[in-house]
Parts: structure tokens; C-alpha cells; sequence
């Protein structure tokens, strides 16, 4: 009997849900599902708070490096089973989840390498970039001008 | 000779460029990609910004800027490729 290895790649413009993620790579072979979740941090740029982040790709490539990964994965792990990823396109605000990484093997230990080695790798060779968005200086002059009249 | 190729700006480069897509530009070929990275420069200076970290991607593949030859076709797609951020 075959055993069907399956690699699974989608950009979205809607939120990530974890649990199609999880189970996208489920199987009765498999004792352990490794997953990797990175969410969007509040953070600062140029003295303003992050509200967000905007992403973008070069989505065929994006796609087609995807499947590098998931060999160079394959190859180096050999009983990897399923491998899923799916990441945000478009605005994400701080607080919700950018990635979700899933890949699942009969036992933990593969899995757990596997993962850390596919978002190092995602991040230096899938073509996706963010965009920090900063809190606007609209926003901030407007909360300026209402505090000096309300103080008037 | 010369190939009809279609540049494409990612990230940081859309605005240094102003444009997401030029559907053909005429390129020598066979170029090295240090010489079409200068191609592009001349149609949009301001891409030196990214002088440091940048790549380009043939064909969907990456490509050093530097002494690699490049035989192009027309239709190639090539992109200007900054520093990647995603995850």
C-alpha cells in the first residue's frame, strides 16, 4: 500500500485557522504533528507603535520554493509524513497569527527538527515580504488638536 | 541580440521604481546580472537604495547580482527580489 506524502502550501487573505492546518496533516501513521504558529507582535518603528503588518508575495515562486523546502525537508527527515503551511497576504494586525506551520511523523522527533528547520528556511528563501505598519501620524495629530480643545 | 522580458518590483522596490510590473523591457542577451541589475537602475535610479541585499529572480530562480550570465527569452519574467521578510 502507498502511502501518500502530501505537501500543502496557500497564501490567504483571511485569517489562519490552526485546526485546518492540523488537520490537513493528520494521519493514522503518524504519533506526532508538529506545529509552528508566528503571530504579529506589537512592537515600535520610528517612535510609533506597530498596528500592523502588511504582507506581500511573489506567489508562483513563493510556491515553487515551497516545494524546494519540502524536498530539502523530505531529504533530511526521512519518515516526514504531511507538511501544510499557510501564510497572510495583506494587512495583519498586531495580536493575530501571520503563519501557521504543520508536519506530522510517526514520532516526535523528526517533526519537531523538521519544523524549526521549515520556518528558519521559509523565512531566508520563500519570496514574502512585510510591510510595518506604524500608528498614523493622521491618528496622532487628530488626538492632538481634540486634547487642545477639549483643554480650551 | 535582444529578448522582451517582464520585470516585476516587490516590496521596497514598488516604490522606489513606482510601478509593480513592466510588461516588456528590452534586454541584451545573453547579459550578466550585474549588468541587467544596472539595466534596471538606468530606467529607475532610485532602486540603489537597495544596492546592499538585493536579488533578482530569473525564471523564478534567484540570481546573484554579479558576473553569472543570463541567457533571457522573450517573455521571461524577472523580478527585483529585496531582502525577504516573510514568516
Amino acid at each position: 500500500m502507498s502511502k501518500e506524502l502530501s505537501d500543502v502550501f496557500k497564501l490567504s487573505r483571511d485569517w489562519l485557522s490552526v485546526q485546518e492546518v492540523v488537520d490537513s496533516v493528520s494521519s493514522p501513521s503518524c504519533g506526532a504533528i508538529s506545529v509552528f504558529i508566528g503571530t504579529t507582535r506589537e512592537d515600535e518603528a520610528d517612535g510609533r507603535k506597530v498596528v500592523g503588518l502588511e504582507y506581500e508575495a511573489y506567489e508562483p515562486m513563493a510556491q515553487s520554493e515551497f516545494n524546494k523546502l519540502c524536498a530539502d525537508i523530505r531529504a533530511r527527515w526521512q519518515s516526514v509524513t504531511h507538511i501544510c503551511v499557510h501564510h497572510r497576504l495583506g494587512w495583519v494586525k498586531v495580536g493575530e497569527t501571520s503563519v501557521v506551520m504543520a508536519i506530522s511523523s510517526p514520532h516526535r522527533h523528526d517533526g519537531q527538527q523538521a519544523i524549526q528547520h521549515c520556518i528558519s528556511q521559509l523565512k531566508a528563501n520563500v519570496p514574502i515580504w512585510k510591510k510595518v505598519i506604524p500608528r498614523s501620524q493622521s491618528d496622532q495629530r487628530d488626538r492632538h488638536i481634540m486634547s487642545m480643545i477639549i483643554d480650551y | 541580440m535582444t529578448a522582451q522580458v517582464c520585470v516585476l518590483y516587490f516590496a521596497k522596490s514598488v516604490e522606489l521604481a513606482g510601478v509593480k510590473e513592466e510588461k516588456t523591457v528590452a534586454v541584451p542577451t545573453p547579459i550578466s546580472s550585474h549588468d541587467l541589475w544596472k539595466l534596471l537602475l538606468q530606467r529607475h535610479p532610485r532602486l540603489c537604495e537597495l544596492q546592499d541585499g538585493v536579488v533578482l529572480a530569473v525564471r523564478q530562480e534567484y540570481v546573484p547580482i554579479g558576473d553569472q550570465v543570463l541567457t533571457l527569452g522573450d517573455g521571461d519574467e524577472v523580478a527585483v527580489v529585496p531582502p525577504l521578510s516573510g514568516g
